[in-house]
């Protein structure tokens, strides 16, 4: 900590939030608050004269609420840096502490929040994890029975820095307790809250476990466990060495706690799988091994930094195993327990794999990026022909395109990220996304749909997510229906209407719209374009009393391969409800709407070539068939 | 070039891999390379075990020169994979790596019907039809280079992130460390002696 504050090169800005994250890889623009601590950071010099004259005393959440602290001052007397900071909720402004602190005159209400843009290449999120509440199981009686303390909360009490300066003592009347039972994995491995196995735990109560019996060699230490996971180096030889400190291992997951109203003594029930029958014990205090589970406030940072979430809410990174570093987005890394549960070397070990990562990136004095950016057709667009329209720019999550009637819309290139949902939205298809283009999409739904199209499931995914959740249904062999025909393009944003329209004049069975949930968007605001697209369109199908569920909309993360299966799967189940006929009635019936719907495709640029060439190769296809 | 003022001829050659058993073990890839050798523009089709081994990707480099491809189809695994491996190949053949498409075979077609070989093969084959089909109207593209600003930002200054504020740092990059409570320590600051050294936490 104090090395991170005495480097040259690291600027720490504590009591600070990241507001907005705008720009790409190696040209961030980060807004950040820096919040006022009423007390000026060039002046005070952590003296604590001013705590020791404050009158108000609020909780503190360093010690856990074990503690209280004053309205004016420090978590912690290590605290990096050691500045006070004013609980403008709490004080009553007394000023006593303005008096106290004297000449200095670091305290000064006057300061208000300060808002700095920072420009920035490449950012490494280090967010962290939390704790699990476990008052919410009402079986261990967290909340009821003081004796019963969490594993954050036996950090404090047996801590030589914390409030009772390392004396483990009972909350409930100050002695020492003889009898300690530590119960794992509390909220974790654990349905009906979280299925992870929190990944530090069991390490964690040995360790917890052997600090007691150091301190206390008389105690009665037990573990109850389910299974003693001890994986890394050096870990198992830690647990043997707590059993031969004498420290008891029941294996057997806690049914119920109940408490002695008189002593507060607590009776744990549980299983002892060794013995084979049920035991009740008793004991003076008991810890709960609360499960790791995701900040709070994540998806807040999921959707400031454009980071998918992990089924649970850990980030998600672009590959679990060759970019375990790399979040989707080029610029992003992500360290630590914000990934996923993870113990102090493996936190420091991706800390610093993170920021190698980063520095591939920093060092380099040019980056590159994917070209697969907007363009406008000048001669297309009615803006440039005085016409109102600017449905482009209003379209676009970026501020990318500048639109003034009377000019042709322009797309800034350096701001372009490539969803493609201008693309889609404009009505005249004066705007076309490299690499994706209306032709190499149109020939790619001709060529699946070449064959029995009545049969076939076409799918179309974003990149970013549905693909990857389709990838990960294979990986995890999740079968479904092989009349899935799949569709790639960016975002959901460039699903153009004409597409879905061109599907099902073409006699596809069935249509899948699928993209991310709207706060995992690789676009930001992407997703939300291609989602009320998506509801226009089931809109236009109901009143064409098309089959419900021919055509689908689905969000699905690349973690949810299962999902994307059963997706597929249901799809199939809805056309094989349909008889034959009814079906291809239904088709048939629909056709000329969907005809005139896609007719304007046709003035697309290449599209017409497209078509033709699609023809040359459906004959190709069927005739290699017959 | 062909989809791009249209004078030349459209030349796509088709890779199907095998990946091992991966593809091979559920479909004949070799069936799918001759109904791929079938389709207009395709000139040259054929089955390899690993496209992504050296011994692929030089097939793959040395056909582009041997019959003047002008684009590539690589029907393998998923583009989140091995997109770069396959663009990298056929730029250092000198094309265009935008002229490069890939089917997903694997992740999206043998793996997920591997109960279902016959379904899996049709798939397979219209998967390879659309990627030739998306080929015939690639064009060639630049990577957009941008600048880049040197200097670094860590959101949390917990364990992970004073790590790798202080690596940044090591390696001469101004780095800005954001933590939204009053100190930094995160977690571990709170802890009581650490596992495995058992020494103070701070």
């Amino acid at each position: 900590m104090v090395d991170a504050a005495r480097h040259p090169k690291v600027d720490v800005r504590t009591y600070t939030e990241v507001e907005r994250v705008e720009g790409y890889v190696g040209n961030f623009k980060v807004l950040l608050r820096e919040k006022s601590r009423y007390v000026r950071t060039d002046r005070c010099n952590g003296c604590g004269e001013c705590a020791k004259v404050c009158p108000i005393e609020v909780p503190n959440y360093f010690e856990l609420n074990l503690a209280p602290r004053k309205a004016i001052d420090v978590a912690m007397s290590q605290s990096v840096p050691l500045i006070y900071n004013i609980d403008l909720d709490a004080c009553i402004h007394c000023y006593k502490c303005v008096e106290a602190c004297g000449k200095l005159e670091a305290i000064d209400f006057s300061i208000e929040d300060k808002l700095v843009w920072e420009d920035i290449g490449a950012i490494v999120v280090a967010t962290g994890f939390s704790h699990f509440d476990p008052s919410v199981m009402p079986e261990y009686g967290y909340g009821r029975y003081p004796n019963v303390i969490t594993a954050m909360e036996m950090e404090r009490l047996n801590n030589s820095a914390g409030p009772t300066a390392g004396n483990l003592i009972r909350p409930s009347d100050g002695t020492n307790p003889k009898r300690l039972a530590i119960i794992n994995c509390v909220g974790s491995r654990d349905k009906r809250f979280n299925p992870w196995c929190s990944n530090f735990c069991c390490m964690y109560a040995i360790k917890n476990a052997i600090l007691v019996k150091q301190a206390y060699p008389d105690m009665d230490v037990t573990i109850y466990y389910m299974d003693i996971r001890t994986p890394s180096k050096g870990y198992e030889e830690f647990y043997d060495r707590a059993r031969e400190m004498g420290i008891h291992f029941i294996q057997g997951r806690p049914s119920l706690i109940t408490e002695d109203p008189e002593t507060h003594n607590l009776f744990v029930h549980s299983e002892d799988v060794a013995l084979g029958h049920v035991i009740e014990r008793e004991y003076d205090m008991v810890m709960l091994n609360q499960a790791a589970v995701p900040q709070p406030d994540v998806d807040t940072v999921s959707s400031v930094l454009n980071i998918t979430q992990s089924p649970g809410g850990w980030f998600m990174e672009y590959h679990p195993k060759l970019r375990p570093m790399d979040s989707p987005t080029d610029g992003v890394f992500l360290a630590g327990a914000c990934q996923g549960q993870k113990d102090i070397p493996a936190s420091v070990a991706q800390g610093s794999a993170a920021a190698a990562r980063a520095g591939r990136v920093l060092h380099a004095d040019e980056w590159e990026i994917e070209p697969v950016v907007a363009v406008v057709w000048e001669d297309r667009c009615v803006s440039a022909k005085g016409k109102k329209c600017g449905l482009c720019a209003k379209a676009c999550p970026y501020n990318a395109i500048e639109y003034e009637q009377g000019k042709a819309a322009h797309v800034v290139t350096a701001k372009c990220h490539g969803c493609g949902g201008c693309v889609a939205e404009c009505p005249h298809n004066a705007i076309t996304q490299m690499h994706f283009t209306d032709a190499q999409i149109l020939a790619q739904i001709h060529a699946l749909l070449a064959e029995k199209p009545e049969e076939k499931i076409l799918a179309f995914r974003c990149h970013w997510c549905s693909y990857g959740g389709a990838d990960l249904a294979g990986v995890s062999h999740f079968e479904y229906s092989s009349n899935e025909r799949g569709l790639r393009v960016m975002c959901s944003a460039r699903m153009d209407a004409d597409f879905i329209y061109e599907a099902f004049r073409l006699g596809a069975g069935a249509v899948l719209y699928s993209g991310c949930h709207p706060q995992d968007c690789h676009y930001i605001t992407g997703q939300r374009v291609g989602a009320s697209r998506a509801e226009r369109l089931l809109k236009a199908f109901e009143k064409m009393e098309m089959t419900p569920g021919r055509f689908r909309v689905e969000w699905i993360s690349a973690a949810e391969g299962d999902k994307y299966a059963r997706v597929i799967n249901e799809m199939q189940a809805v056309l094989d409800s349909i008889p034959k006929e009814k079906l291809m009635e239904e088709i048939e019936r629909l056709r000329p709407e969907m005809e005139r719907r896609a007719r304007r495709l046709r003035e697309v640029p290449q599209v017409e070539e497209a078509l033709g060439y699609s023809r040359q190769l459906e004959a190709a296809m069927v005739g290699k068939e017959a | 070039m062909a989809g791009d003022n249209g004078n030349e001829e459209l030349r796509i050659g088709v890779y199907v891999c095998h990946c091992g058993s991966n593809i091979a073990g559920v479909i004949d890839p070799k069936v799918v390379a001759e109904y791929a050798a079938a389709l207009p523009g395709v000139v040259r089709a054929i089955n390899t075990p690993y496209a992504c081994a050296d011994s692929g990707q030089n097939l793959i480099k040395e056909d582009i020169k041997e019959y003047n491809l002008n684009r590539v189809v690589v029907a393998a695994c998923s583009v989140r994979m091995h997109e770069p491996t396959f663009r990298a190949a056929v730029s250092e053949a000198g094309l265009n790596p935008f002229l490069m498409e890939m089917a997903n075979i694997r992740e999206q077609c043998t793996w997920a019907h591997g109960h279902d070989p016959e379904g899996a093969l049709e798939k397979a084959k219209d998967l390879v039809a659309a990627a030739v089909a998306k080929a015939r109207f690639l064009v060639p593209l630049q990577m957009i280079k941008v600048p880049v600003t040197k200097r670094a930002m860590v959101i949390g200054g917990g364990v992970a992130g004073i790590s790798a504020a202080l690596d940044l740092g090591d390696q001469g990059i101004e780095t800005i460390l954001v933590e939204k409570q009053p100190t930094i320590g995160g977690t571990m600051a709170q802890l009581n002696k650490t596992f495995p050294t058992m020494d103070c936490s701070i």
